[in-house]
């Protein structure tokens, strides 16, 4: 698949800033430190990250913030593939590795698994991988088939759009659909009639990266708004702010999208302060950064709030429980505030 | 054709399922390796996640598999062990293919399962790089897998993998009494790496479990006895003890010597009141 040139100059993967404008992150002037403790309390759910392209710093950044459980959507990770053992590694690694790193932190992972819509765009490949996606969509913890959709919104798009659909109908899973950057609003229109005229119920989608423009269309025939936090691009979280204040809190969820761009992971945190600063209810603000995610996603059966609601966070340090429960604590948490490193 | 030893598995599942759980494990056909392959994937749909809490720790669940054990597995590990059970009557060729598929495509849990039914599946050989591989994962639950209570390494790793499961147990400071054979398998190699493995956590000001010591005995010449002087020196009384055992196991006079110069332990040790499993239990 051939990138324009623009794509490889900027290239972020959920959002383009098309006109070159250049904009400022909207919080940047209000220091993140000192609206940290305007969330105490809180649990986070961040139900769309790409942590594959993100460091072990970053799970404890979330972790101290707040967030107790992810959900990785497959997805492009800037090198395209070029075989489907790639896809495989990829995929386990969500289902795997990932996972397991995950918890080092006390973070729960979940993940969407699907062929995304950029690389469908390679058709030898896409059958190839089609093929092996049953063997994903079932296991443990895969929490819907994600993120698909459209990107040039191409025909080999809409197909493998189509075909993905009607296996999350067939293995009763959520599905959660990636819209265009370009040509957004029409994307979206498209990907969501698709999806009815397959037959899904439209609380099981979950359409990500609305703005303005999307959101009172994606709501209003009853799907899940999702919106991504993502600096330098149009959605900035003070008017996710807004965006709350104007439709309230049903079926909104918010996420960072963090990826290999630049990004930010804490993106749920920070837009929380936001709304507390700008005084919405504490019960608004849990359902937009918290209930809403699992409401929608709880529908595969594969989220045991309980995983992530009552425990503390686990602690690598933590040794053996007499003979019998093995943990798999190998990285330590340290001190990252000490000038010593231990 | 090689023998499923599945059968073990059926009265503890009956034991340990509800209704609607055993009707789902009765309704596969074992027949069909395809729908094998897919109940071990989408077992944890249907089955809990039960802990196997049996009284007989030391039971061989298998007559004929020493050291092969499910205590402590949760309902959906011993099911996909079972499943994958029945497999074993496909063809040799069949049968690699369809591991090494569930291999290639597994998550972290059915890792789990994979590695904990090595030693129930027939041509080790053929597991074996999967195994030792799987002692270099840096995921602790799939390397718990096949380094603790496992006998597939006992039974098929050559000495220097062995010696990697070991020093990586240790490493990782899990508990090396759970690893099964670990006396029958003390070698000459393993206590020379051992040696300057400890030499490197001293110097660096850190400490070493106490039982790992118990590996070194039969190995330890003249030139180590500093090592177990300093072991005596040591604030933590299980150090302490460690070198009481081991002075009390060699056979060198300069050992026994030593020991006698510390009796703290002596006699409880004559007694049988301290042996190294005891000190394998405070982790
Ligand atoms: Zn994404």
């Amino acid at each position: 698949m051939c990138e324009k040139k623009s794509d490889l100059t900027t290239n972020p993967s959920h959002f383009e800033n098309q006109n070159k404008t250049k904009d400022t992150p909207t919080h940047m002037d209000l220091q993140w430190n000192d609206y940290k403790d305007k969330i105490k309390g809180f649990k986070f759910f961040d139900p769309h990250i790409h942590m594959v392209s993100r460091t072990t710093d970053d799970y404890q950044n979330m972790a101290q913030a707040g967030i107790v459980a992810v959900i990785e959507p497959a997805f492009w990770v800037g090198q395209p593939r070029t075989g489907l053992s790639s896809f495989k590694d990829y995929y386990s690694s969500l289902v795997g590795w990932e996972r397991f790193r995950s918890s080092q932190f006390g973070i729960k992972h979940y993940c969407t698994i699907g062929l995304n819509s950029r690389e469908a765009n390679n058709e030898r490949l896409a059958e190839e991988v089609m093929e092996i996606l049953p063997l994903y969509i079932y296991k443990e913890g895969v929490v819907g088939v994600g993120e698909i959709g459209f990107d040039d919104q191409t025909e080999l798009e809409e197909k493998y759009y189509r075909l993905q659909l009607e296996l999350a109908k067939e293995a009763k899973l959520p599905v959660q659909i990636h819209t265009p950057h370009r040509d957004k609003k029409r994307g979206t229109e498209r990907s969501m009639s698709i999806a009815i005229e397959h037959g899904l119920d439209p609380s099981w989608v979950i359409v990500d990266h609305n703005n303005e423009e999307t959101v009172k269309s994606v709501l209003d025939q009853g799907f899940y708004a999702a919106f991504t936090i993502y600096p330098f691009t149009k959605m900035g979280n003070k008017r996710m702010v807004s965006i709350v204040e104007q439709y309230g809190a049903e079926r909104i969820m918010i996420n960072s999208s963090a990826d290999w761009g630049i990004s930010d992971p804490l993106a749920i945190p920070k837009t929380a302060a936001l709304m507390v600063n700008r005084g919405i209810p504490h019960d608004v603000i849990r359902k937009v950064t918290y209930e809403n995610a699992i409401e929608a996603f709880a529908k595969s059966g594969q989220i045991q709030v309980s995983d992530f609601e009552s425990s503390t966070p686990s602690d690598p340090n933590e040794k053996f429980h007499g003979n019998s429960v093995l943990r798999g604590g190998q990285l330590p948490k340290w001190n990252q505030n000490s000038l010593y490193i231990d | 054709m090689p023998t499923s030893y599945s059968s073990y598995f059926y009265p503890l599942l009956k034991k340990h399922t509800t209704e609607s759980e055993i009707k789902w494990l009765d309704s596969i056909p074992k027949d069909n390796p395809n729908a094998l392959m897919t109940a071990f994937v989408k077992a944890p749909r249907f089955l809990s996640k039960t802990i196997i809490q049996e009284d007989v720790e030391d039971q061989n669940l298998i007559p004929n598999l020493p050291g092969f054990q499910v205590n402590h597995w949760n309902l959906v590990r011993l099911s996909r062990v079972w499943f994958l059970g029945f497999l074993v009557t496909l063809s040799k060729d069949e049968l690699i293919e369809k591991i090494e598929t569930l291999f290639d495509t597994a998550e972290l849990n059915e890792l789990v399962a994979l590695f904990s039914s090595l030693p129930i599946l027939p041509y080790p050989q053929v597991w074996l790089p999967r195994a030792t591989d799987a002692v270099r994962s840096n995921m602790g639950f799939v390397f718990d897998a096949i380094a603790l209570h496992n006998p597939f390494p006992y039974q098929e790793f050559p000495e220097l993998a062995w010696n990697q499961l070991v020093l990586k147990t240790i490493f990782n400071e899990k508990p090396i009494q759970m690893i099964y054979g670990l006396s029958e398998r003390k070698n000459q190699n393993l206590s020379i790496s051992l040696i300057s493995f400890v030499k490197e956590r001293w110097s660096a000001g850190r400490e070493v479990p106490a039982n790992v010591w118990q590996l070194l005995v039969p190995y330890l010449s003249e030139g180590e006895l500093y090592l177990v002087e300093t072991l005596f020196k040591s604030r933590r009384e299980e150090d302490v003890l460690a070198a009481s055992l081991i002075c009390s196991q060699s056979e060198l006079n300069s050992y026994q010597l030593l020991g006698t110069k510390h009796p703290k332990f002596l006699e409880e040790i004559k007694n049988g009141k301290w042996d190294w499993s005891k000190l394998g239990n405070n982790h």
